[in-house]
């Protein structure tokens, strides 16, 4: 085995709520308003929902084939080497949405806090941090994040809080004014995010009780829809639609806005801090991921001799796929949900469940015994 | 490469282990001893004197029985016995005429050790030592042996008593409420002060030795049916596989039982005060107590320990959630302060509401040093008053916080070398690192606080999160034997979390902690809370008491 930790179901919540969380209620918002309008709470509330058909098929996946990783199945449903292709695809997969959230973070600090230091200082120094913690293994990931989710949830809720003076919820209207398609678009969004759950298909043999899963992955995506609803009713109240969508990282400009006595003012760096941890927490887990995955296709011991050379892959990616924020933007919210859910989310995990049940129902092979050893 | 690594490492520890075997065996001067042991008592007492040497505190007297038939020695070690005890219970019955009277016919070598054991010495604990070697080690914890001509068996008499100190306030852990009883340097005294507080079949005071030379003993205290076995099971081995010179405090024996020696961070807990111990074991714990040193240690230990002080188990609840509360809170001012205040003031100016922006700017016009180094300057500074002030005498002790305060508070002000504000803010970081209950925790936070303030001033708020996280990390992959170091925090149940944050009220603690894995979960009855007195009794007595007076009138 190469993880010795366990986790309990509780810990595995708390982590898929930190994975989307993390980054969904700090670029989301913007990018839903811009296709929703007005209704873009509507767009935040329906979107996740899609997600549950990705747990669904995770944690049925997770228990046709007990003990195994989505890396690990992959093989035992398609063959050795269709298996370790998607195998494969799901490293680079959780590669490039590693990559995506320390771009994002690293585009945030040098537009909003520290512009003339270079991106590769905070995009490198936050994944020297999380291999770090990938070379410490999951169950300390999950320690950290429960120490870390409450910091992340109580600041969220107290800007939320303090903003609550400055709503404006005429904002919100009209409601349903273009019709169902522009809401139903925006909601790939932070379905799109949502869909990082799939971080469960690796997570879930390293669980106490993997029965629990399910439940586990539910009780994540409801609670970070409703954060994020919220958040984005907060947002659209205060800055309108069309002004919130125009600032990519709405929510610092939103902290900005408190300001309550002269003495409760100047929130930007507690939404620094708070996304600092969230994308340390949420990079741990894709890159946890994707060590884990590339070792187990390589067939190797232990994690340790692929967790450099994948920081350094990380690294560059993060730098190199995006020129600029203006095209980071765009690629969220035009590519990402499209390519994400149809490959990873959705496209790939559909592919796994429909050639497992054609290999039992059919040829009458029997998954779930012969993975007594693993 | 990692495996010719694990070759060299398996060749060393074949290496290591080979020398502290034969070292073992060297050292070992016991069967040297054995060899040469006679039970004649000149010869004995050749072998005794030829290996002691010439040390004058060995107290060796030769005697004989009062019938003239047994040949006897005595041997103890001048200042750790009491003489009266035995000139009047032991040398004097055997010379005296109570045993012309009653054993003058029998008292004889072949059954005099019986004789003495059970008739004619009066002293309440006598073991029989198997041979010199183990005479000779009790004899240096201040037992009194007796040496019977022709025996091979030697008579140990506990005669124990030396200069201890009594039993004062620890002055590292003030109260103002609870007991004022601290454990001191004799061992005896501490089990005392345990027994005294929990008199129960079920608490076990495991005895163990630890250092070749030194002889320590050590004490392992817990309660038999309410610890986790597997914890107690790993103490015992992590104590019995220390194999060192000396034991000379707790610290030792910490460092070598620690799961991560490397941390900067204490990963058991240490205390003076009687009360402590006692609650520790009845949570569950156990104790490790060191003979020669008033602080015993507590396993297993986590993270929040050191935001609890015993008090707060005295008090009334209320200020205990509060207190702690505040003791978090202090906890963050103590560790990152400075660091906070460099980077806002390098990096972040923004961040300040502009008043307070323009008095500090003001402040610090004409300073020479960037925030950073003004910062590190006047932590250093305050570092080495602290350690002036606790090695110096209390009376020159005075003069250094004149010193201190004044010249290079106030000096340093006036001559422009540090703004006021940063003399606030590192007064303030002192004042919190004082205000925590646990000193070894403070310790870690005084040190931390010096990286963090460079990464403050290299990369402002940033470096100081990249700090903590890495701070966060290291924590999270903590455990003290088994018990994760953040827990109840992280890996533990919501009532632990709710216990640890709040103190709750006593009658409301029916469990004791789950993180521990205990054997005995239940603490005490669960029907305790807030009680009325019926209200019909009530009524009675007050009729009652009417009655009476209306008779009386």
């Amino acid at each position: 085995m190469l993880e010795k930790g366990r986790i309990s179901p509780r810990q595995t919540g708390q982590l898929l709520f930190i994975t989307t969380i993390a980054t969904v209620i700090f670029i989301a918002p913007s990018l839903i308003a811009s296709l929703a309008g007005h209704d873009a709470w509507l767009a935040a509330l329906l979107g996740p929902m899609f997600t549950l058909i990705t747990l669904l098929l995770i944690t049925w996946l997770g228990r046709k084939h007990p003990g195994q990783t989505i890396f690990q199945y992959s093989e035992t449903i398609l063959g050795k080497w269709l298996g370790k292709a998607v195998a494969l695809l799901y490293v680079w997969g959780f590669l490039h949405i590693g990559a995506m959230a320390v771009r994002e973070f690293g585009d945030f600090m040098t537009t909003s806090f520290m512009s003339h230091t270079p991106i590769s200082v905070f995009n490198f120094s936050m994944l020297l941090l999380c291999a770090w913690s990938v070379l410490v293994g999951l169950e300390v990931i999950a320690r950290m994040n429960e120490f870390i989710i409450i910091l992340i949830v109580s600041f969220l809720l107290l800007i939320l809080f303090f903003s609550l003076p400055n709503w404006e919820l005429d904002y919100l209207l009209p409601f349903f004014a273009r019709g169902p398609l522009p809401v139903l678009q925006a909601a790939l969004i932070p379905a799109a995010w949502h869909g990082n759950i799939i971080v469960l298909a690796v997570i879930l043999p390293f669980m106490t009780r993997p029965t629990r899963a399910f439940l586990a992955g539910t009780a994540a995506i409801f609670a970070s829809t409703t954060l994020l609803t919220i958040g984005v009713v907060g947002m659209t109240a205060i800055f309108g639609p069309e002004l919130s969508s125009s600032f990519l990282f709405p929510l610092h400009l939103f902290a900005q806005t408190i300001n309550i006595g002269q003495i409760i003012t100047r929130f930007e760096s507690v939404v620094m801090t708070t996304w600092m941890a969230g994308i340390f927490i949420k990079t741990s887990v894709f890159y946890y991921c994707a060590a884990l995955g590339l070792a187990q296709v390589l067939n190797l011991k232990e994690v340790r001799p692929v967790v450099l050379p994948l920081g350094i892959i990380l690294g560059t990616l993060s730098i190199s796929l995006f020129q600029d924020v203006t095209m980071l933007g765009n690629f969220l919210k035009e590519t990402r949900p499209y390519y994400t859910i149809s490959l990873y989310f959705l496209g790939l995990p559909l592919l796994l469940f429909a050639v497992t049940l054609i290999r039992e129902k059919i040829f009458g092979v029997c998954f779930g015994e012969q993975t007594n050893e693993a | 490469m990692p495996s010719a690594f694990s070759m060299l490492r398996k060749l060393l520890k074949y290496k290591l282990a080979d020398n502290s075997s034969e070292e073992k065996q060297a050292g070992c001067r016991g069967d040297a001893i054995r060899q040469e042991d006679s039970p004649l008592l000149e010869k004995r007492l050749d072998l005794i004197r030829k290996r002691l040497g010439e040390s004058k505190d060995i107290v060796i007297r030769e005697f004989s029985s009062n019938n003239n038939q047994v040949k006897l020695a005595i041997l103890y070690v001048d200042g750790l016995v009491d003489r009266r005890l035995i000139n009047d219970h032991i040398i004097r019955p055997i010379q005296s005429d109570f045993v012309v009277k009653n054993f003058s016919h029998r008292l004889a070598e072949k059954n005099a050790l019986q004789l003495l054991k059970k008739h004619i010495t009066s002293i309440s604990e006598v073991a029989e030592a198997a041979n010199l070697t183990q005479a000779i080690r009790m004899m240096f914890s201040g037992d009194t042996a007796l040496l019977i001509n022709g025996e091979e068996k030697i008579l140990v008499y506990s005669t124990r008593a030396w200069d201890r100190r009594a039993v004062t306030e620890p002055e590292t852990e003030p109260a103002v409420r609870g007991s004022r009883e601290g454990f001191t340097e004799t061992l005896r005294t501490n089990t005392a002060l345990l027994r005294r507080r929990i008199r129960h079949e079920n608490l076990r005071l495991e005895s163990m030795k630890a250092g070749r030379r030194t002889g320590t003993d050590v004490v392992l205290a817990y309660i038999n049916d309410i610890i986790n076995p597997l914890t107690l099971e790993e103490v015992r081995r992590r104590i019995a596989a220390i194999d060192t010179d000396s034991i000379l405090e707790s610290g030792y024996i910490e460092e070598f039982i620690e799961d991560v020696p490397f941390s900067i961070f204490p990963q058991l807990e240490r205390t003076e005060r009687a009360d402590k111990a006692a609650a520790a074991i009845l949570d569950g714990r156990i104790l490790i107590m060191v003979d020669n040193t008033p602080h015993v240690l507590i396993v297993p230990t986590s993270f929040f320990q050191f935001i609890q002080a015993s008090e707060d188990y005295y008090e009334r609840p209320h200020i205990a959630v509060v207190l702690r509360l505040l003791r978090l809170f202090v906890l963050n001012i103590a560790l990152m302060l400075p660091a906070a205040y460099v980077a806002i003031i390098t990096f972040h100016q923004e961040m300040l509401p502009t008043p307070l922006l323009l008095s500090i700017a003001a402040a610090r016009e004409g300073v020479p040093f960037p925030a950073v180094a003004e910062a590190l300057l006047m932590e250093a500074i305050f570092e080495v008053l602290r350690e002036a002030g606790v090695r110096l005498p209390k009376t020159v002790g005075q003069a250094v916080s004149i010193v201190g305060g004044l010249v290079i508070g106030d000096a340093s002000i006036r001559a422009g070398l540090v703004s006021p504000s940063m003399v606030i803010v590192v007064a303030v970081t002192a004042i919190s690192t004082f205000a925590l209950p646990a000193f070894n925790a403070s310790i870690a936070l005084r040190i931390l606080r010096f990286p963090l303030i460079m990464l403050a001033g290299m990369m402002g708020l940033y470096g100081v999160i990249f700090g903590l996280v890495i701070i966060l990390i290291h924590l999270a992959g903590l455990q003290s034997f088994g018990v994760p170091y953040l827990s109840p925090l992280a890996h533990g149940s919501v009532s632990d979390m709710l216990k640890t944050f709040a103190r709750p009220f006593w009658w409301m603690t029916r469990r004791r902690a789950d993180e521990l894995g205990l054997q005995n979960m239940k603490r005490q009855a669960g029907n305790m809370g807030p009680r009325k007195t019926p209200f019909a009794k009530r009524e009675l007595t007050h009729d009652n008491t009417e009655e009476h007076d209306a008779g009386k009138r």
